[in-house]
């Protein structure tokens, strides 16, 4: 029967060319948008580690100025970053499974392959060893290095496949030295392709912001005695910092910190540990806003920082609005195309014809012109992803940033389905139901 | 008064009252989509077409890292300012920490008493040399530029110390000193240092556009840039920009084997940079203002041609009974036009309320009304022009069809 009804179906549609044309373009226009504005919002709403978000959490304190929080825009939240001081010892507890300190610099690496290589500037991530299995980092060649590398100043590095492409052309580069800021770095690892959106563990600089080229173990941070310049840095107090010594002191905020808590009991014990430290610290004079010290998942850590753009919100508004005149518009060309053809279903109807098989033939009609129309709405989303991402790289510098979000995926195949059957529901239900329960007999009539 | 026919038309109505619902809903949210994208790119322009008070055109920026214990600082700039200020072209060359609109930068409290008290004001600073605000192409307006001899070496590590002297942008000195001249006055810092104002710049925009209440409260510190975010603002003649730039990177990528370029770029990369969401959301919104135009038009059309069609024969009747063709032409038209209006109507409740969902949701500011009248006569007259061709059509049923048995 379904045969049947498509093929019936089709005959319709082809009957009217024109009509057909008009309402299979008004569907895959409105299904296109759709797909466009809802492929980058998903890409910026999406979880990047979804398999583990819920036992991993930034660990926040805070530690900002008693007059004033940290942001006024939204002062129930903590600062998003700690100071070294409160890091050294966070990092001491063992209630969390993995945990990882870290923050982002700029420097220069030399002496990679060929013997005149000129030195190269690139950014670096300054972490703890349990980055790598916290975040289930991939590997290429070698692996991260182990947790006690973290405590000295350990010339190990971790590079990226890209730089490893670029310094050694791709290469088995671990045990080969490298020049790291004028020190000779062992290569331990070389990271396979990973590129996390939105980079969730550092938002500072935007969370579609390019990864590091390069790791090295956490106890740089100190051994390297200068000042971090790759990322934010942010001081509340007036006190003049005079040292490298004396701002690893400071209440300046500069590291983020992230834990792996498996089951509710740790994530307990963890808050306890921060509420305990707060309290003494509180106890001692620092920490002078009221206690506000969070473990926040992953999820929760990018809605809390508004990684969703208004405007994505918006424009996504902006399409199921257009969708909707598109499929009111099918709406009107289909009742207008069914009811045309009102005599012919009246002899249908009158040869035995149930209204449901009427109902189903026009429903029929209507969902091959929804599947027509998310075909192609699919092929002019991919289209429109190819123009929003021209329209975003033209203003980038270097990778990174929105235009990472603008290429088909699996989900936007699964939204073109989806709003297919939309459409075919909202466009074709009404018309369908309203020829079904025409009389027949007003039809059969010569004359209407 | 001209006889509309009104009564046929509400009759007509009540037969195809889908139809008609359609396209009043179809119009009433495209005038919601419309008046609220119009507003909204509005307000992307007007960020858009802010003065930068820069001579962004002509100037680049190059980004330099030293690597290894041999280099020397104030050295090495001297050589590169000498190279630079001497080539060909150059209108001006300054050492700075911040490239403008590059979102990565400095800002600073200060306060107008040395004992901070009451709320310090954000300046946005650059540490630069005497040639800074040539290099920047921004406009003395009163006072006096640094002197070469005024400037201090680079800060040892982040050591607190204050400059004798600034300049300050116009929007730094009025909420500085409100009503009053600042020029002459003192600004103090966080430790209660003073400095001198000595010059009152025209606005221009910093470093820092996005993170400051306004883009333009700027400071220019007399003092070498820390070594660690040392750059080169340079500005050329008109057109000589690229150029210039391909031949300093050129020269500076070996004059000094102790530093590499991180590298060296037309500063409207940044402009364009910081401007690429709002540009992006015009080019969208007014896509899709296009689109639901176009769409709505399609629709309108294809309802009268629809009613145009099923009523052919009754068209011939009141021809063959006397009706002129504009008789007809105007009877669509007012049937169209009656349905637009009603759209129109619920179009504008709508618009409101979206709008208002927007200014809760998304901060978006209160649509003006304005904006709401200035798209009812588009979407009206483009509603009736999209009416008018398929009615047009109907004007050309001869009254014979009238006569004729189907």
């Amino acid at each position: 029967m379904i045969g049947y009804h498509l093929r019936l179906a089709l005959e319709s549609l082809r009957r009217t060319p024109g009509l057909t044309l008009l309402m299979l373009c008004a569907i895959a226009v409105g299904i296109s948008t759709c797909i466009v504005t809802l492929t980058v919002y998903e890409g910026t709403s999406t979880d990047p580690i979804r398999w583990k978000s819920g036992r991993l959490y930034a660990v926040t304190i805070d530690s900002w100025d008693p007059n004033e929080a940290a942001n006024p825009k939204r002062p129930n939240l903590p600062p998003t970053q700690l100071a070294y001081k409160d890091v050294k010892y966070l990092l001491t507890s063992d209630v969390p499974t993995r945990k990882a300190a870290m923050f982002r610099t700029q420097d220069i690496i030399s002496g990679g392959g060929a013997a005149d290589a000129q030195p190269v500037p690139i950014t670096t991530r300054v972490t703890s060893a349990d980055f790598f299995p916290m975040f289930d980092v991939p590997f290429l060649y070698g692996t991260g290095w182990s947790a006690q590398l973290d405590q000295g100043a350990e010339p190990v590095i971790v590079i990226s496949r890209e730089l490893n492409e670029k310094l050694f052309g791709g290469i088995n580069s671990v045990g080969r030295t490298l020049r790291w800021n004028n020190r000779d770095f062992r290569i331990n690892g070389v990271l396979n392709t990973w590129f996390p959106l939105p980079k969730f563990y550092d938002l500072n600089r935007g969370a579609f912001d390019a990864l590091e080229d390069a790791y090295v173990p956490f106890g740089w941070a100190e051994a390297l005695g200068r000042f971090p310049n790759g990322g934010r840095v942010a001081c509340w107090r007036n006190d003049p910092i005079g040292s490298f010594q004396q701002f690893l002191q400071s209440d300046c905020v500069w590291l983020q910190m992230w834990v792996q808590l498996n089951d509710a009991a740790s994530r307990r014990r963890m808050q306890a540990y921060l509420d305990a430290y707060w309290a003494d610290q509180h106890q001692s004079g620092r920490f002078g806003r009221p206690r506000n010290n969070r473990l926040t998942d992953v999820r929760q850590w990018l809605i809390d920082q508004e990684v969703v753009d208004n405007d994505n919100r918006m424009l996504v508004g902006v399409a199921f609005a257009f969708l909707a005149i598109c499929l009111l518009n099918t709406v009107g060309m289909l009742l207008a195309k069914f009811l045309k053809s009102a005599p012919g279903v009246g002899i249908r109807r009158a040869l035995g014809a149930t209204r449901g098989q009427i109902f189903w033939q026009y429903l029929c009609e209507a969902a091959l012109l929804g599947a027509a129309g998310a075909a192609l709405g699919l092929l002019l989303g991919a289209l429109g992803l190819q123009g929003v991402h021209a329209l975003y790289a033209r203003g980038s510098i270097g990778p990174g940033g929105y235009q990472e979000l603008t290429h088909v995926r699996w989900a936007s195949v699964l939204w073109a389905l989806m709003l297919a059957l939309v459409a075919t529901l909202g466009a074709g239900f009404y018309p369908a139901w309203r020829l079904a329960r025409l009389p027949p007999a007003s039809y059969l009539k010569s004359d209407q | 008064m001209m006889d509309l026919n009104l009564g046929p038309i509400f009759s007509s109505f009540m037969r195809n009252r889908t139809g008609a619902l359609l396209v009043v809903f179809q119009v009433a949210i495209a005038l919601a989509v419309l008046a609220n994208s119009a507003w909204i790119v509005r307000q992307r322009v007007e960020t858009l077409n802010k003065p930068t008070g820069l001579d962004e055109a002509d100037i680049f920026v190059v980004s330099t890292a030293a690597f290894n214990e041999h280099f020397k600082y104030e050295a090495s700039v001297q050589e590169d300012l000498a190279y630079l200020r001497t080539l060909p072209g150059v209108v001006a060359a300054a050492p700075t920490d911040a490239a403008p609109f590059s979102q990565t930068g400095f800002s600073t409290d200060v306060w107008t008493n040395p004992t901070q008290t009451g709320a310090p004001q954000e300046l946005n600073a650059f540490s630069m040399d005497e040639q800074g605000l040539q290099a920047l192409g921004g406009h003395l307006r009163a006072g006096r530029q640094f002197r070469a001899d005024e400037i201090k070496p680079p800060l040892a590590q982040r050591s607190s110390d204050f400059v004798p002297e600034v300049l300050i942008t116009q929007a730094a000195a009025d909420v500085l000193y409100p009503g009053k001249n600042a020029l002459g006055n003192t600004v103090f810092d966080s430790a209660g240092q003073p400095a001198a104002i000595v010059g009152i710049i025209d606005n221009l925009m910093g470093s820092l556009p996005r993170g400051l209440r306004t883009a333009y409260q700027v400071a220019l510190f007399p003092r070498l840039p820390e070594a660690r975010s040392l750059i080169y603002l340079v500005r050329t003649e008109p057109g000589r920009r690229d150029q210039l730039l391909a031949a300093a990177e050129a020269h500076l990528a070996h004059s000094n084997p102790d530093r590499v370029i991180k590298y060296a770029r037309p500063l409207e990369q940044f402009r364009r940079r910081l401007q690429l969401a709002d540009s992006n959301m015009e080019i969208f919104l007014t896509t899709a203002a296009a689109l639901v135009l176009i769409t709505t038009c399609l629709g309108i059309s294809g309802l009268v041609m629809f009613n145009v069609n099923t009523r052919t024969r009754q068209i011939g009747t009141r021809r063959a009974l006397g009706a002129r063709r504009r008789d007809i032409l105007r009877y669509f038209m007012v049937e169209n036009g009656l349905l637009t209006t009603a759209g129109l109507l619920l179009g504008c409740v709508l618009a409101f309320g979206v709008g208002a969902w927007l200014t809760r949701q998304y901060g978006v500011p209160k649509l003006n009304p304005f904006y709401l009248l200035g798209s009812v006569p588009i979407l009206g007259v483009v509603g009736q022009l999209a009416a008018w061709i398929p009615a047009r059509r109907a004007t050309l049923v001869p009254p014979s069809v009238a006569t004729r048995a189907q």
